[in-house]
């Protein structure tokens, strides 16, 4: 059962709070502030991602959620699924940043009431009630342009007039009667390669996942059939609850509703063939003395279908004990957060078949230098992306729909990017 | 309420301004100004103030023609009709009224706050409500009044029988809309009824992949407590071993293709017959609800996949439960705090089951990024699946961890080592040689974990250690870490037997570098000693003179420890010759009198002096200082999360949380569903009737809808079950002719009525099983309807 919850902002303060039971005292936070601070006050290199998500006390459980700088805490006192309940908070800011575009203090502040109104419907008494964001916008209305002007202008006789929507449709994640003048409907293929690489280039673990975006905005209740060309490619699909699971066991196609709006359709499991694969590599020698270390990184590209590299930004962090560094590059720009004590070096964009960037210099490490220092291990976090490439290859074949009149217009983007890629150097 | 005081003072003039503007807003005419008053109050309310004031006020205005005022009326009243009973009453009419209301939301909407209402007198009120909105046309209002249920129950439990009868037709409701608000309810109103869901088991089964996610999470709960006290336990009949083999056999097969998720197929393709008394373990019911929970595998909500992992765990046969590895292992990539809890829950599966995971183990690596929690969970997972095919990729990593500047995590992943080395003997050997090259890093603190670790090892196998430790004790020189340091001393003087050369000369170094030690290598170092005395005996002058020569220093040492083991190593080894023993008493009454040493320390006198009674504790010197001492055993830190139930917060915690019930222990005997129906009161039996036969006509449209699938597996299943089936209902034949009461074949006959219905349609619908067989079938059930009560929703 999930009682309660208080959003709270950075500084720990409650931004709005929500009892769907009983109400719980406001103390609970300042104890779950306290311990918070507590952690992070352990050691040095302990964050706020490193709060235990369950943090036990004698009565309450505090279940707490860090996102976005926001934490969304619920106290529970009885034995609940957890991973429910995180499910759960999750929603929360996927269903606002769904009304309001982003999540933010600021945004939660300005609209309070919305705010207040769906998690008035999203719970009954404990229990998820209406998640689908499509339901709850019929129960809710999301703020528009029209409304706000409307309020602004003061024309008092507008709001009387709205009505309660009839229609709750039988689909829980579509609402009924929508139209549009223009019917398209967009997929984002997006394909993220984790890994972990070691410094001799080889990948010692490396898997890719991908997952289909998509932002339907066709009329009425279209019922459409997605085939591709190559469904063998993918493995280990989860979907969307609108897909027919049976008829992708069966014949490999996706066929579903479309929620209206975002959601993601789709995601997979991507069969690398070998990590021979990796579109880019980076080759870091890092050569550690007593008082600093020499280092130069160099980034090379490969298997990219001949597409240019974007947004490619690898950042080092450093020694705790380094206090100077020196570098020059031959591409994009570095920086050195003497506080943070990272290296993060901005290429930007890496075209095939052109000089391959370098950074090398030298870092010094401060009088208080110990031989850990010396022996520490360093990981390059590694971030990219590859426009209108996918690695797994995965195409759209055609999209059929029936139900509906109209002959929606299709678009379709892949995309590959760096998920939690790493290099041990 | 933070502040709230101070915030009032300053603003008190203010306050009181506002306070009046609400009013004056609440009380207007205009729709506009209304709406700006309540969302004021609303604003407050989600600020957490007390706003409470204003509820005479704001329930004037629950009538207002307004929605958007309206639902604002309704979110306040919630908040606090608990406090303001009288008022909140006033309310009440608004909704019975808008109970009837055309547009369902309104209805919906009207139960929602009724029930919400905090107020015991209106309980039977809301009675009303929910019975009315349980037959609306509307499944979302049923969800409603589903809902309301426990509410009710909360407000006035006297009311229970009558809710439970609402729960049980409702059961019966075929809208996978409402049907898992409806299990919801039965939770928590009457969770041990379990006899209203033998007519609905193979009903809700169906109905599973269709609910919406939270339903299912709620409908996946339900089946696991039903199954553990309605079918015999299929699982451990199968060796770990045999569910290795069939895994490996398995995995071949494309991961959700249809035959392999099929229980009654995997049997009838392996022809070991082992495997087929498996598979007649499995309860035929049982397997299908497995079967039908398959799918939500495949759901984008992480707790629907754990609780079908949940499913597997507690009641899938052991070569089922590899099919929930891969995806829980998709679950690591979704938010921390989700990783979080599956890794804790993977952690107690592979304490059962390691055979799930041990593919997966690259998974498991760390990155630098991940959180602290995260990384412990990590690493012991690595070293639960570390089995001989993987261990080298594991090791590799493990040492690489060894790297970090994060001085526990290097710790733990040294531990890991070591946990890896003692549950795989066969690497114990490499294990080894790596730990040992961590023995001569550069940091301190790898040194004395890595020395710490092998010395764990070695205790775990006595036997051929010598040159092990021979190398240790070169190495004594450069270790300069105390622990590490006096971790050998332990090491040398417990095998100083094996170590006649080396020995003695550890013992030599160390009494040169006594006086630097901390005060554990202290200890150990006359530990060494006092064995070396013990071993050797008099006979080595040496070693005897170095002896004393430590325990001269120890006895002036500023610890007491110290000079307490000082002492008792003295005595118990050169007690029996007079004169040191004389020496050694007038020494303590010394010390004892100057060093204010604590009372304690004549447990130790006491002690000696037994001995010159005649209690010679010396002449057991060997035995006391070189028994063999039993290897520590390695316990993981996430020890003992296997003894709860998968997906709990108790699990997670690892301590029983308030509320948490463990699942009941499988039954011995198998349950017989009818007789259960049979001592159940006059009601539920109607109810039961009823359910069946709408479970039926569910069952029929998802033949219709499904029938591509249905047809599919129906045909090969037909084939294979033909033999399980004549057994099992030969043993269902003694406990039907015990049961045979006249009530019972009233229903009978009802329900035969309905199979009847059924076999037609299966006929239909898959040619490929012969006439002949289903007649049997139909006689065969004349004889014995009621046995497969739950199981005719398919035949």
């Amino acid at each position: 059962m999930i009682e309660s919850l208080f959003v709270l902002s950075p500084t720990g303060k409650v931004i709005i709070e929500k009892h769907w039971h009983e109400l719980i005292p406001r103390r609970v936070v300042d104890y779950f502030n306290d311990q918070v601070s507590k952690a992070m006050s352990a050691g040095e290199d302990v964050t706020r991602e490193d709060v235990l998500p369950i943090i036990s006390t004698p009565k309450y459980q505090l279940i707490n959620v860090y996102r976005d700088g926001l934490t969304y805490l619920s106290p529970v006192t009885k034995e609940v699924d957890p991973m429910m309940v995180f499910e759960f908070l999750h929603r929360i800011p996927d269903i606002l940043q769904e009304y309001f575009g982003q999540v933010s203090e600021t945004v939660i502040k300005e609209n309070f009431v919305t705010v207040y109104q769906l998690l008035e419907e999203m719970i009954d008494d404990g229990f998820p009630l209406t998640t689908e964001p499509n339901a709850l916008k019929e129960i809710v209305p999301a703020p528009n342009i029209l409304n706000q002007v409307v309020a602004a202008v003061g024309a008092a006789t507008s709001v009387s007039t709205r009505k309660m929507p009839h229609g709750m449709s039988n689909l829980p994640w579509r609402k009924a009667g929508v139209k549009y003048s223009s019917n398209e409907i967009f997929f984002d293929i997006v394909e993220e390669i984790d890994a972990i690489v070691d410094s001799t280039g080889k990948a010692v673990s490396c898997e890719a996942h991908g997952n289909i975006q998509t932002n339907s905005r066709l009329s009425g209740m279209p019922d459409l059939t997605l085939s591709f060309v190559n469904p063998r490619l993918v493995d280990d699909c989860s979907f969307h609850p609108s897909v027919r699971f049976n008829k992708w066991e069966s014949d490999k196609v996706l066929t579903f509703v479309p929620p209206d709006g975002h959601f993601r359709l789709m995601s997979y499991r991507v069969n690398m063939p070998s990590q021979q694969n990796l579109p880019v590599q980076v080759k870091p020698s890092i050569n550690v003395g007593a008082n600093g270390a020499k280092f130069d990184i160099t980034v090379s590209l490969r298997n990219t279908d001949n597409k240019p590299l974007e947004g490619v930004v690898l950042t080092l962090p450093l020694h705790k004990s380094t206090t100077t560094l020196t570098a020059q590059c031959n591409m994009g720009q570095y920086m050195f957060d003497p506080v943070g004590k990272v290296l993060r070096w901005d290429i930007g964009k890496i075209v095939p078949r052109e000089r391959a960037p370098v950074l090398s210099g030298s870092f010094g490490f401060g009088s208080t230098s110990s031989e850990a220092a010396a022996n520490a291990g360093y990981n390059i976090g590694v971030e990219f992306l590859i426009n209108g490439h996918s690695l797994s290859g995965l195409k759209v074949d055609v999209l059929k729909l029936i139900n509906e009149s109209y002959k929606p217009y299709k678009g379709v983007r892949t995309m590959t990017k760096a998920g939690r890629y790493q290099v041990r150097a | 309420m933070y502040n709230m005081d101070a915030y009032l003072k300053t603003l008190t003039s203010n306050a009181v301004k506002l306070t009046k503007k609400i009013r004056k807003n609440l009380d207007s005419k205009y729709e506009k100004e209304k709406l700006d008053g309540l969302k004021r109050l609303i604003a407050m309310i989600s600020k957490g103030r007390d706003v409470s004031e204003f509820f005479p006020d704001v329930v004037k205005n629950v009538a207002s023609t307004s929605l958007e005022v309206r639902k604002l009326v309704y979110i306040y009243i919630l908040r606090y009709a608990e406090q303001e009973q009288d008022l909140a009453l006033l309310s009440i009419n608004t909704f019975q009224k808008d109970l009837s209301d055309k547009n369902q939301l309104i209805r919906a909407m009207a139960l929602r706050v009724m029930s919400g209402i905090r107020v015991p007198v209106i309980s039977p009120i809301v009675m009303l409500g929910i019975k009315k909105c349980v037959t609306d046309l509307s499944p979302y209002v049923r969800k409603i009044a589903a809902h309301a249920i426990p509410k009710c129950y909360q407000l006035d439990p006297a009311q229970k029988d009558a809710l439970i009868d609402i729960i049980s037709t409702m059961l019966g409701d075929n809208s996978t809309f409402t049907i898992g608000s409806v299990l919801m309810a039965f939770n928590q109103v009457c969770p041990d009824r379990l006899d209203l869901i033998h007519p609905q088991f193979r009903k809700l089964c169906m109905m599973l992949g269709d609910m919406d996610e939270w339903g299912q999470i709620t409908a996946m709960d339900l089946l696991l407590r039903y199954s553990r006290t309605q079918f015999l336990n299929p699982i451990g009949k199968t060796s770990a071993l045999t569910a290795r083999a069939k895994k490996e056999k398995s995995v071949v097969k494309s991961f959700y293709s249809d035959d392999d998720s099929d229980v009654s197929h995997h049997s009838s393709n392996s022809s070991d017959s082992s495997s087929d008394d498996e598979n007649n373990s499995v309860d035929q019911d049982l397997a299908f609800l497995l079967k039908c929970a398959l799918p939500s595998l495949q759901s984008r909500n992480s707790q629907v996949v754990l609780s079908v992992a949940k499913l597997y765990t507690h009641l899938a046969p052991a070569e089922e439960s590899y099919k929930i590895g891969r995806p829980l292992i998709r679950l690591l990539r979704s938010h921390r705090e989700n990783q979080y809890v599956v890794l804790n829950n993977i952690v107690a599966i592979v304490s059962q089951r390691p055979y799930v995971f041990d593919q997966f183990y690259q998974y498991f690596f760390v990155r630098s990024t991940d959180p602290v929690f995260i990384r412990n969970l990590k690493l012991d997972i690595l070293t639960m699946i570390a089995t001989e095919s993987n261990i080298t990729f594991i090791l590799r990593e493990l040492q690489e961890y060894v790297k970090s500047s994060n001085k526990d995590f290097v710790t733990q992943a040294i531990e890991a080592i070591g946990r890896c080395a003692s549950n795989i003997p066969e690497m114990t050997e490499s294990c080894l040689g790596g730990l040992l090259k961590l023995a001569y890093s550069k940091s301190e603190s790898v040194v004395a974990e890595s020395v710490i670790a092998i010395r764990r090892l070695l205790q775990q196998r006595p036997d051929d250690s010598i040159v092990l430790i021979t190398q240790l004790a070169k190495a004594i020189d450069d270790i300069t870490e105390p622990l590490a340091r006096a971790n050998i001393f332990w090491l040398v003087g417990q095998h100083c037997s094996q170590l006649p050369t080396v020995a003695p000369d550890v013992l030599r170094k160390a009494a040169k570098s006594f006086c630097s030690e901390n005060e554990h290598g202290k200890l150990q170092i006359l530990t060494l000693g006092g064995k070396l005395v013990a071993l050797e005996g008099a006979s080595s002058k040496t070693i005897n003179l170095l002896f004393q020569y430590v325990l001269n220093m120890a006895r002036y040492d500023l610890d007491y420890n110290v000079r307490d083991r000082a002492r008792f190593l003295r005595a118990l080894v050169y007690g029996d010759q007079k004169q040191l023993a004389a020496g050694d008493q007038d020494a303590e009454a010394h010390e004892n009198g100057d060093a204010k040493e604590p009372s304690d320390h004549m447990e130790d006198m006491s002690g000696f002096e037994y001995s010159e009674k005649g209690l010679n504790l010396s002449d057991h010197v060997k035995a006391i200082l070189l028994s063999e001492k039993p290897a520590p055993i390695q316990e993981n830190p996430s020890h003992g999360r296997e003894h709860y139930t998968v997906g709990s917060m108790s699990l997670v915690l690892n301590r029983v949380v308030a509320g948490y019930e463990s699942l009941p222990e499988w039954p011995t005997v198998q349950p017989d569903p009818s007789q259960e129906l049979a001592v159940g009161g006059g009601a539920s039996r109607y109810d039961g009737q009823a359910g069946t036969y709408r479970g039926a006509q569910t069952l029929d449209k998802f033949l219709e809808s499904s029938s591509e699938e249905d047809t599919s597996s129906s045909g090969g299943e037909t084939d294979s079950d033909g033999s399980e089936e004549s057994s099992e209902e030969g043993s269902d034949e003694g406990s039907e002719e015990n049961s045979g009461g006249s009530d019972d074949d009233e229903k009978e006959e009802g329900k035969k009525g309905a199979d009847n219905h059924e076999e037609e349609e299966e006929e239909e619908e898959s040619d490929g099983s012969g006439e002949g067989s289903s007649e049997e079938e139909e006689e065969e059930e004349a004889i014995l309807p009621a046995a497969s009560k739950r199981s005719n929703g398919r035949r």
